[in-house]
């Protein structure tokens, strides 16, 4: 076929600038504005079901993936470029107001909200809250719950109309010794009611907390100006001369023999470079999941294989010279299937006679591979007998959860190359760079040392991308083609070739006394972990610890099947076990108060763990190795929980009839509650790197290998720098990461970076520190350093004395005792203390259809030391966006072929700014001493309660309990019906 | 694909007198059907939720119409209200819920959708609220002026349970010439529920959307009904 006769020439309009393009004739306008360097129009699913593609056209928002290149010639378009150009300073005042609300985490989506809120303000300049989330739901964001979207939006509707917005702020409280939070909240409300642009989270501090400097103030992003202005920032916004485009055959079919397969007609089509099968490269052993060395058995994966165990398993990969090529070179390899039957649910894959998904001889670690049963996991801690003679009562309840798709924006994206001293670099949107580099040097044949990964800004990841999903294979292109090669995701093999959350089957055994003591808990716990096994012993373990650690009964017993299915493969997911067994749990607490006719929160209040207990079944059950003791040293759970009663109004609400029926004729309302507590990296395992260097006018680099994935961890860490270091933010500049420049970190999983990488920093800079006040003290003639304090970017001697550090690094660097002041810290804790929360929801039941419509969600956390209450609470936030799919309608659906049914965002479903409940956070502050100063983990703890008090709220305006989620309208319609509604 | 070929240029609107209806050309984009001052709450509101402010730049009237799953609340609200549809070369327009049919076929010209005496409700179940509905019912009921206020005309359109994705109920025409109370409605949710012949699929079985149907109609003409 003649290439040329593809490509047609095209004259539009971008950004003010006409431009005539050279597009090719099936390209969308995505496609050519890409090609055309304009990067900050992002890919997200192709199918016009996300909005992050959106463009201006004509001053329209448009979806660009949905719109054929040609079909633009003649309008006008503009895109985030368009609005300040790179160099300038200039930020538009729509990007400055997303800066200032923190409107955006990862950034991904940001330049179609930005290009949104143009449109929207330019037609309304002062729009109210539901128009602005009407204007705003073509464009799906996974990372703030459209929270601090909209709070943007109202800042630059009121920048552009020339009027001032106030700074976001928190707002702070103290909570004295004895006394009740509803004061506070109380006090709270009443000053939000008057801020209309922000409603900033509370952040209720103990009696004796010393604020500081820089850590606990609400700093903008650092690396918030290139995400905000659409700069290329992201893996896929590079192109490198000689690029070839990486594709992917998938399987078919859920479990099938390869018999034949022949790529000839591939390999002979113009434009490809290499067709790569199972016959093209050696069969290494290997597991997915980007953990530290050693990895958990089974190795039971190999980069290519002459066996598919689920649709969308790896086939065969293609480099070529355009995707278009690619896609068509993917159509022309034969593949002869013999098509095995297949197995769907764990419990019948665990069955005698159930296909066996890991029948191959080479992997080793499988605990029943007939089975199917990749682990057995069996921890008990206590006295059984008698704890379970002291039960007065014994209650049990089965409890299923689904499997949920990260859905993060960005998919996974990874470009290799052969660099000029024949290293290879791997490009990649990854958590864990580190992880990557030792996982795929044995796969493809290089030593470590001849590996470079580099992970450039990361558009959401959630947890999958703590895997190597692509980065084996576009390595083997590069290898074999000796060219660069990019491969990427589509948004379909985001749900069939990625991971997602396992799904689970919770077991739970329960003994109390009559005095409300809980003093015995039993856990089976079924966890599907797909084809592979990668998390799956792991992800099962911490459930098990935290769904047995929340009560902490005397005697406790955790048993587990890890089993193999012939679904797309469950992963690392945010929330990692924890929070489907704290739906378990929780759900079933809240249910023996209800049969008992206690106070539910009374009953909790009187089992949760507290401050000084050791955490039972920590060391029983560690994260994939042997746990360490633990014991809880910082606990406020109990303030947690009241300032959430007091800002609910729970008492006047819950269980009272009138309030419940005030939602209309077939509706009824209800109000429900769960605790939770978490974990802070992994105890004796994780371990992080910083270095700090000074530079010539006093500033500092901060190398880490910590991953920001979004969530702000380069801002927190910049911020303890500063803090330790007495400067200003500005002057702490953050690289992240690189295994060739930057020192290792294990990544960014296991709610670990505020804690784990938090501690190697303020290490760094507490070494900087001194070596800073020693270079002071010999440049001042003095003997010692005592007395010495950092601050304003200036040594402070005991007589008042001043250097700046401009003086100091000037002298150390040119002039006296020269050397470079820098360190690097490594951190790594046997402690792993958990941050506790409260999570309250209020919400509608339609009792006719089943419908459930979430009202409020109320979060109060207890999180140590909130380093940033702006990042922070955008963490929350987000979080809860995720986390109420769980519960109410994200489910990767299947037919009986083992096809998935919904592998699209559209079918689907994750929620949208226009249907968001209203969300509110609090922090309940304490001082973890283990923590750098004072701070515990985030990310993962708003997952843990949303689907228990959803069900608590459920069960309190229809008494019925459902005991599955996602909550969807058929499940709840059903379960009303057999309650006799 | 967005049907660019067509010009991008908003089309003005505009409401004839006799008959008391709202002519949309074509070729409009839906943006501009939403943003229109005739374009009433309710009709707006179909035109919303799953459906985002791109979808409607992009997508005209007739793409709207023809593929109907672009717009789909917004093309059974049109069927409940009795919406008719000019074709090209044919002077009398022809009831839109023929074209949805297929019992006729054309180039759509205009679009006529009646702006006055309808009562109108509607009723919908899905995930969430912004869900593509799982099952809708869209009710546009007509009474005589003169007491007995009895139905003049009625129709109800459902999404979710037909083979097809939207469709009209036979079973409403049970209404008309009796007086629209609580009685007439049950009944007529009843026989709606023989009628549909829903297929099942993972966001609700067969028997699910069947009994929606019923609660759904009822809700949607009980709107009627209570509507001044």
């Amino acid at each position: 076929m003649n290439h040329r006769s593809e490509n047609e020439t095209i004259t539009l309009t971008i950004n003010g600038t006409e431009k005539t393009l050279t597009v090719r004739r099936a390209a969308t306008l995505l496609d050519a504005l890409r090609d055309a360097g304009y990067t900050s129009v992002k890919y997200g699913c192709g199918t016009g079901d996300c909005g992050i593609c959106t463009v201006l056209l004509d001053g329209e928002p448009i979806r660009s993936c949905m719109l054929p290149a040609i079909q633009a010639a003649g309008h006008t378009v503009t895109t985030q470029e368009g609005l300040s150009a790179p160099g300038s300073g200039q930020l538009h005042p729509i990007q400055r107001a997303f800066i200032e609300s923190g409107g955006f985490q990862c950034g991904y989506c940001t330049p179609a909200h930005i290009l949104v809120t143009k449109a929207l303000l330019d037609r309304n300049p002062n729009p109210t809250e539901e128009e602005i989330r009407e204007a705003m739901s073509g464009v799906l964001c996974r990372c703030t719950g459209y929270v601090k979207i909209v709070q943007a939006v109202k800042r630059a509707a009121a920048y552009l109309r020339g009027e001032p917005a106030e700074p976001f702020r928190p707002v702070m409280a103290r909570l004295s010794p004895d006394e009740s939070p509803a004061p506070i909240v109380e006090h709270y409300y009443n000053q939000i009611k008057e801020q209309e642009i922000a409603h900033p989270p509370l952040v209720i501090s103990p009696p004796d907390m010393e604020p500081l400097a820089i850590v606990g103030q609400p700093k903008l992003k650092v690396d918030a100006v290139k995400l905000a202005t659409g700069r290329p920032a992201f893996t896929d916004d590079i192109k490198l001369e000689g690029m070839l485009y990486g594709a992917l055959l998938t399987s078919p079919h859920a479990h099938a023999n390869i018999k034949r397969i022949d790529a000839s007609k591939a390999r002979a089509l113009p434009g490809v470079h290499a067709v790569l099968t199972y016959e093209d490269i050696p069969r290494v052993k290997y597991a997915s999941g980007g953990q530290s060395y050693p990895q958990p058995l089974p190795y039971d994966q190999v980069s290519l294989d002459n066996k598919v165990r689920h649709e969308g398993d790896r086939v065969a990969v293609v480099a070529a010279e355009t995707p278009e090529i690619a896609q068509r070179a993917l159509r022309l390899i034969e593949v002869e299937y013999e098509v095995l039957p297949h197995v769907l649910d764990p419990e019948a894959a665990m069955q005698d006679g159930a296909p066996v998904i890991h029948d191959e001889p080479d992997t080793e670690g499988i605990y029943d591979p007939q089975h199917n049963i990749v682990h057995h996991i069996e921890a008990e801690g206590g006295d059984r007998e008698a704890e379970w003679a002291r039960a007065d009562y014994v209650f049990e309840g089965e409890y299923r959860t689904a499997q949920q798709q990260h859905a993060h924006m960005e998919p996974h994206v990874c470009i290799t190359y052969w660099d000029e001293d024949d290293r290879l670099v791997v490009r990649t949107s990854t958590q864990v760079p580190f992880h990557v580099r030792r996982i795929i040097a044995p796969l493809i044949g290089l030593p470590v040392k001849r590996i470079r990964v580099i992970k450039p800004r990361i558009g959401g990841g959630f947890g999958n991308k703590q895997e190597v999903l692509l980065e084996d294979l576009c390595a083997h292109l590069t290898i074999a083609t000796g060219r660069p090669v990019r491969m990427m995701y589509d948004r379909r093999q985001e749900f069939t070739s990625s991971r997602s959350r396992h799904p689970q089957i919770m077991r739970y055994k329960v003994g109390v006394t009559k005095d409300m003591e809980v003093v015995a808990t039993e856990l089976y716990l079924i966890g599907d972990t797909g084809a592979y096994g990668t998390h799956g012993l792991t992800v099962q373990m911490v459930g098990g610890q935290k769904g047995l650690t929340l009560y902490n009964a005397p005697y406790s017993k955790f048993v587990c099947d890890v089993v193999y299915t012939n679904k797309p493969t469950p992963g690392a997911f945010r929330g990692y076990g924890s929070m489907q067994c704290h739906f378990g749990i929780e759900t079933l607490m809240s249910e023996i108060a209800d049969q008992m006719g206690w106070d539910v929160v009374e009953f909790k209040r009187k089992n949760w763990i507290r401050q000084g207990e050791e955490l039972l079944m920590a060391k029983a059950l560690g994260e994939g190795r042997e746990g360490f003791k633990q014991i809880i040293r910082s606990n406020g759970l109990a303030q947690c929980v009241d300032t959430g009663l007091a800002a609910m109004d729970w008492y006047r609400k819950r269980g009272n009839e009138t309030w419940r029926k005030g939602a209309g004729k077939s509706k009824r309302r209800g109000i429900g509650m769960a605790v939770m507590l978490h974990g802070s990296g992994i105890a004796g395992l994780d371990m992080a790197s910083a270095t700090l260097k000074m530079n010539d006018d006093g500033s500092f680099n901060l190398l880490i290998g910590a991953t920001d994935l979004g969530t702000g961890s380069d801002t927190i860490l910049a911020q303890m720098a500063a803090e330790v270091l007495g400067v200003p933010l500005e002057d702490i500049i953050v690289y992240s990461s690189d295994t060739d420049f930057t020192p290792f970190d294990k990544g960014a999983y296991a709610s670990s970076t505020t804690y784990i990488s938090g501690g190697a920093v303020r290490k760094a800079a507490l070494q900087i520190a001194d070596q800073i006040k020693a270079h002071a003290a010999t440049m001042l003639g003095l003997e010692t350093t005592e007395g010495m304090t950092l601050r304003d970017r200036q040594v402070v001697s005991a007589d008042g004395t001043t250097l700046t550090f401009e003086q100091i690094a000037l002298s150390s660097l040119h002039q006296y005792d020269q050397h470079q002041i820098i360190a690097t810290a490594s951190h790594l804790s046997y402690e792993c203390p958990p941050p506790f929360g409260a999570q309250f929801v209020e919400a509608t039941v339609d009792v006719e259809t089943g419908q459930v419509t979430v009202e409020r969600i109320l979060m109060v956390l207890d999180c140590g030391r909130i380093v940033n209450p702006l990042t922070a609470s955008g963490q929350v936030e987000g979080a809860l966006q995720q986390v109420l799919g769980f519960a109410h309608c994200e489910e990767m659906v299947y037919d009986e072929q083992g096809h998935m049914l919904n592998p699209r965002l559209g079918p689907y479903h994750i929620y949208k700014a226009n249907e968001m409940p209203k969300l509110e956070v609090m922090f309940v502050q304490t001082e973890e001493p283990s923590g750098p100063f004072g701070a515990k983990s985030i990310s993962e703890l708003p997952m843990d309660g949303i689907a228990p008090a959803l069900a608590d709220a459920i069960h309190d305006a229809t008494g019925v309990w459902v005991r599955q989620v996602p909550f969807t309208p058929e499940r709840v319609w059903r379960a009303l019906k057999d309650a006799g509604f | 694909m967005t049907e660019m070929t067509e010009t991008n240029e908003v089309h003005g609107t505009e409401l004839t007198d006799v008959p008391r209806r709202w002519d949309i050309p074509a070729d409009a984009f839906l943006q501009s059907v939403f943003e229109a001052p005739e374009c009433s709450p309710w009709l707006r509101k179909t035109l919303s939720g799953p459906i985002s402010w791109q979808v409607r730049n992009e997508a005209t009237v007739r793409r709207a119409l023809t593929s109907h799953r672009t717009a789909l609340p917004w093309v059974a609200a049109l069927l409940a209200l009795g919406a008719t549809v000019t074709l090209e070369g044919v002077e009398m327009p022809a009831p839109l819920a023929d074209l949805i049919q297929r019992s006729v076929t054309g180039r759509i010209v205009t679009l006529h959708v009646p702006t006055a005496g309808v009562r109108y409700g509607a009723a919908q179940v899905g995930r969430t609220p912004a869900d593509d509905p799982i099952v809708a019912a869209y009710a546009g009921v007509t009474l005589n002026d003169k007491p007995p206020k009895t139905v003049q005309s009625a129709r109800v359109a459902l999404i979710g349970v037909w083979p097809r994705p939207v469709g009209l109920a036979q079973a409403a025409t049970k209404l008309i010439g009796r007086p629209l109370d609580e009685e007439c409605i049950q009944t007529v949710a009843q026989a709606v529920a023989q009628e549909v012949t829903p297929v099942g699929d993972f966001r609700g079985s067969e028997a699910y959307r069947r009994e929606m149907a019923a609660v759904l109609t009822r809700r949607a003409l009980e709107q009627c009904l209570y509507q001044e």
